[in-house]
């Protein structure tokens, strides 16, 4: 049975890795966009792994269900094509920032991780959806609203921003 | 390796990775899908650090949700300046967003 587990954990995590280098490294959007629901799926499986399927569930109705149709939605809306700027050879000297850039919190945090993490529990316990509900109106009913309220300033700050008009540009449009 | 360091280790990847792909790509839409990557790791780090320990598993589990939701206001209003950027300048392309030439 554990090593089962261990099986699905690294078929798991061979998903996330394989994803997220296609997310980041693919010409194509469309494909990087697949790429990350790739990731998302693998992510998903780690939370039914450590017991929590609520979360799963929601990770791929969330994520996979509404976030990733978003981002199709803006990739086939601003025309960003795989002819276009992503699909050309980057800058030299670039990959060096950006290897650095990631490199620095990847060694402190896994350092840190490495040297501080308690040896944990093999076997989470299940959380009933019931109990996760009453906590969430009882002790946590704060950040509860908080993100209702985030949401619905996100959503109304999106409309907004949908419909701007078009405002001539102060001092360039007008003089002429 | 406990099973508690490989999830740690999993999120702290997908940190990174999130970070290289911030720096790598060229579109706005590139960049947010990194993003994304990076706040799946926060999810996947909060709910391991508390589901294999002895720590409450309701907190993770609901901490794991909020990052979700804040993950979804997000894009909802990224995709809205992303729509006003490309009406305003014609194209998410990084190098082509400036107004100032020189």
């Amino acid at each position: 049975m554990l090593t089962l587990a261990y099986v699905v954990l690294i078929g798991h995590l061979a998903l996330i890795l394989c994803g997220g280098f296609i997310t980041v490294l693919a010409k194509s959007l469309v494909r990087a966009l697949t790429g990350l629901i790739m990731t998302l799926f693998g992510v998903a499986g780690l939370y039914f792994l450590m017991a929590a399927p609520f979360i799963g569930l929601m990770q791929i109705l969330i994520y996979v269900g509404a976030v990733s149709i978003l981002i199709f939605f803006a990739i086939m809306l601003t025309q960003a094509s795989s002819t276009g700027e992503e699909g050309q050879k980057q800058r030299r000297g670039k990959v060096k920032y950006a290897v650095m850039a990631s490199l620095a919190p990847a060694i402190f945090l896994g350092l840190a991780v490495i040297r501080t993490a308690p040896p944990g529990n093999l076997t989470p316990q299940e959380t009933s959806v019931k109990f996760l509900g009453r906590f969430l109106l009882g002790p946590y009913v704060l950040p509860f609203e908080l993100i209702s309220l985030v949401l619905f300033v996100a959503m109304a700050g999106a409309v907004l921003l949908g419909f701007e008009k078009r405002i001539p540009q102060a001092g360039l449009e007008t003089e002429d | 390796m406990t099973p508690l360091l490989i999830y740690q280790l999993t999120a702290v990847f997908l940190l990174c990775i999130g970070l290289f792909g911030l720096i790598w790509r060229r579109t706005l839409v590139g960049m947010l899908l990194s993003i994304e990557l990076m706040l799946n790791g926060a999810g996947l780090s909060i709910m391991a650090a508390t589901q294999l320990t002895d720590t409450a598993n309701e907190l993770g589990q609901i901490g794991t949700l909020l990052v979700m939701g804040i993950a979804a206001a997000e894009a909802t209003l990224i995709l809205a300046i992303i729509l006003v950027v490309s009406k305003r300048f014609g194209s998410v392309e990084l190098r082509k967003l400036t107004s100032l030439r020189g």
